[in-house]
């Protein structure tokens, strides 16, 4: 018989997760103290923006239900607290919400249950909670923003916390045999630490994207050719995070990055190179900044400024650490319109801004243009379409969201990060 | 990085420039003027800082609704003895301060308080001065951050150039007075280390800004543009008739350390969006026609 699963804290990771395993034919229950949001659940209303999560959800309605009540977790076998632990500015984490939800569940659930905390947090944390009686375990998370469907149905592996180092117990172990992939328990600090590792491995193939595209720009070479050819290096690897962007954004990889320095701080070991990945995101988040002053505000001090995207990254709501937002943060002389498929206008920090109702208006009479989100919709404009709409040429596309070839052909002058 | 106290300008109740009487100095004193900003000027004459009375003068001026320009300073402090004189002049200025807090109080440093490693160099880069001259102004920032406590900022140019400069350091100064005198312009081995020249005047327009927003922290004064020495000399060359010599002299020692200093300017773009600095060709080409015009 199939073990009966919860997830308390329906958050992007909590209802992505709990979603993904309803598809895997488990019968899931979604907690969240917020009636109102669990009534609009119930509604097959998500609050979050994830390509197929509402098709999934309502194909599976059957193995999904949605509650406010903690009391009913007393009949579920294994419940994961995944609240959002919240971060600071500089990437500090607050585990409040996450201590107050955990201490709800285990009042709320039978002895014999299995109680996995999935949320973020720093090593030594479940080490810290384990109580006499309980079964407390921790699971690495692995969502991304805007694939977490595909994240949660079919995962690479699961790495997971446990209180000996090695063994899991029934009722988990065959809820994560229903996915298909290798399970990995590990003692808590080393899962804790895999979690951080595997972030720092991402930052710092990105932050080598970032290092070296900025030189390709200088010399006459481009990065869109150079990463194809060591993604064939099996070294490096053909999904390694290689394409340039405008640093670290979202908040949980700045988190992972704080998290180390503070334990290389408080444990006396060298944390230079995190704080090189650091430095180097904040340096090629102002890109744009840099670009835009040295193309056409220090020569045009009247410019219309357009830009296309405010999410930190397509397929989400999210504007955590944006680069488009820190970027409009700096522009309040000049006079600007924006358009997301998404987020509302009044989320650009900005105080004379302009919401278009399209892509194409927002542009039009525009001096410049940035494109600081990749969304799919922006791939689909047409370069020519672009051009007749501005008033001027400059076109600032770091994603690479226009085909450079067709944006040449339409007379656009199309900057991209890695290419001179 | 700058915080601002206030988005917008406003100007404070008086302004006062210590050191007046230099080229970065007077400069910011007009500025200050042409910005219609109550300013008091103070030169060696009104209080000489090197002098026993020089921080009782210094307090006589001063009052407590003043922003403070300290820009006086014995440059380039090249040696022990400069330095210490240096650090005297700002021993006096604190005493001053102590007696009469500045309500605002910017202090004109330098970049040279920076790692010659620190490429590019920003706000955030490490002070680490391997020259008198940067220890001098990394001590000056050092005493007047601990002793003063009220709203603080520091200005960092880079080598300035301006009509008025009473230096002949190795740049485009030096280079015109040698094609004024109708010498060729001597550059040491190629030539081709690049560095940031910044017209005193923008100094002088970052200072102001600095004072009208009540700013705190730290703003590098430097364009973003590294030009060799070559390009210089070859600028100014080009600014006589006929065009002055150019000539590649050996060095005197071995070539610098420091080959190319670069300046990544993001922290000025966010302090003062609406600022742009003038680029150096028209920058020489002003301070050309306005000592041609005897300004």
């Amino acid at each position: 018989m199939k073990p009966k699963i919860a997830y308390a804290g329906m958050t992007h990771l909590g209802l992505c997760s709990s979603i993904g395993g309803a598809s895997k034919g488990f019968d899931m229950l979604g907690f969240d103290a917020d009636a109102a949001l669990v009534a609009r659940l119930d509604q097959g209303k998500l609050p979050v923006v994830e390509p197929d999560l509402d098709d999934m959800l309502a194909a599976n309605r059957d193995h999904m239900a949605f509650t406010s009540d903690p009391a009913k977790l007393r009949g579920y076998d294994v419940v994961y607290v995944a609240p959002d632990v919240p971060t600071d500015d500089l990437g500090g984490s607050d585990l409040t919400g996450l201590d107050t939800l955990l201490e709800l569940v285990l009042a709320n659930t039978r002895d014999d249950v299995v109680v996995v905390v999935l949320s973020q947090v720093p090593p030594g944390y479940t080490r810290a909670r384990q109580r006499p009686g309980r079964l407390l375990y921790y699971q690495v998370e692995t969502l991304v923003f805007g694939r977490a469907v595909e994240r949660a149905t079919q995962p690479e592996r699961f790495i997971v916390g446990a209180p000996d180092g090695a063994t899991l117990p029934p009722a988990l172990k065959a809820y994560l045999e229903g996915f298909g992939c290798p399970l990995l328990p590990m003692r808590f600090e080393s899962a804790e630490l895999t979690k951080i590792s595997i972030n720092c491995c991402l930052v710092a193939s990105v932050t080598v994207a970032n290092t070296l595209a900025e030189l390709c720009e200088r010399i006459g070479a481009d990065w869109s050719e150079i990463a194809p050819a060591l993604k064939l290096d099996k070294r490096i690897g053909a999904h390694s995070y290689l394409s340039p962007g405008l640093g670290l954004a979202g908040g949980n990889l700045e988190r992972d990055l704080t998290t180390v320095i503070r334990f290389s701080e408080e444990y006396g070991t060298d944390a230079g190179l995190i704080k090189a990945f650091v430095a180097s995101s904040k340096h090629r988040k102002d890109w744009a900044l840099r670009t835009l002053h040295e193309l056409v505000l220090s020569k045009n001090p009247g410019a219309r400024i357009a830009v296309l995207g405010l999410a930190y990254k397509e397929n989400t709501h999210s504007v955590k650490n944006s680069p488009s937002l820190a970027l409009i943060r700096n522009l309040a002389p000049w006079p600007l319109t924006v358009f997301d498929p998404v987020v509302p206008a009044s989320a650009a920090p900005h105080p004379a801004v302009t919401g278009a109702p399209s892509a194409l208006e927002a542009v039009k009479g525009a001096d410049v243009l940035a494109i600081m989100t990749p969304w799919p919709d922006f791939k689909k404009l047409d370069p020519a379409a672009i051009a007749a709409a501005m008033a001027g040429k400059i076109v600032l596309d770091p994603y690479r969201v226009l085909d450079p070839v067709k944006a040449k052909a339409a007379g656009l002058d199309h900057r991209l990060l890695g290419v001179s | 990085m700058l915080t601002h106290a206030h988005e917008k300008p406003l100007a404070p109740k008086r302004a006062v420039v210590i050191g007046a009487g230099g080229m970065v100095g007077g400069a910011i004193l007009k500025e200050l003027q042409n910005a219609k900003i109550p300013v008091l000027g103070i030169t060696r004459k009104e209080a000489d800082l090197l002098s026993p009375g020089g921080a009782d003068a210094l307090k006589a001026l001063l009052q407590p609704d003043d922003a403070v320009i300290f820009v006086s300073a014995i440059a380039p402090a090249k040696n022990a003895a400069q330095v210490m004189t240096n650090l005297r002049m700002a021993e006096a200025a604190i005493a001053a301060f102590a007696a009469v807090p500045p309500a605002h109080l910017l202090y004109i440093s330098s970049d040279a308080v920076y790692a010659d490693d620190a490429n590019p160099v920003t706000e955030s880069s490490p002070v680490a001065p391997s020259t008198t001259h940067g220890l001098m102004h990394a001590a000056r920032e050092l005493l007047l951050r601990s002793e003063y406590k009220g709203p603080f900022a520091i200005l960092r140019p880079t080598l300035i150039y301006g009509a008025r400069d009473p230096h002949s350091g190795y740049g485009p100064n030096r280079f015109r007075k040698f094609a004024v005198k109708g010498e060729a312009i001597g550059l040491f081995g190629e030539g081709e280390e690049r560095r940031d020249h910044v017209a005193v005047e923008d100094v002088a327009r970052l200072a102001v800004r600095i004072l009208q927003h009540g700013s705190t922290g730290v703003l590098n004064a430097v364009t973003g543009v590294a030009t060799s020495f070559q390009d210089i000399a070859r600028i100014v060359a080009a600014q006589f008739l006929p065009p002055a010599k150019v000539e590649l002299v050996p060095r005197p020692g071995p070539r610098p350390h420091l080959l190319h200093r670069f300046f990544d300017i993001t922290d000025c773009y966010k302090s003062f969006p609406d600022f742009h600095y003038e680029t150096l060709e028209s920058g020489l080409k002003r301070v050309h026609a306005e000592v041609q015009a005897g300004a």
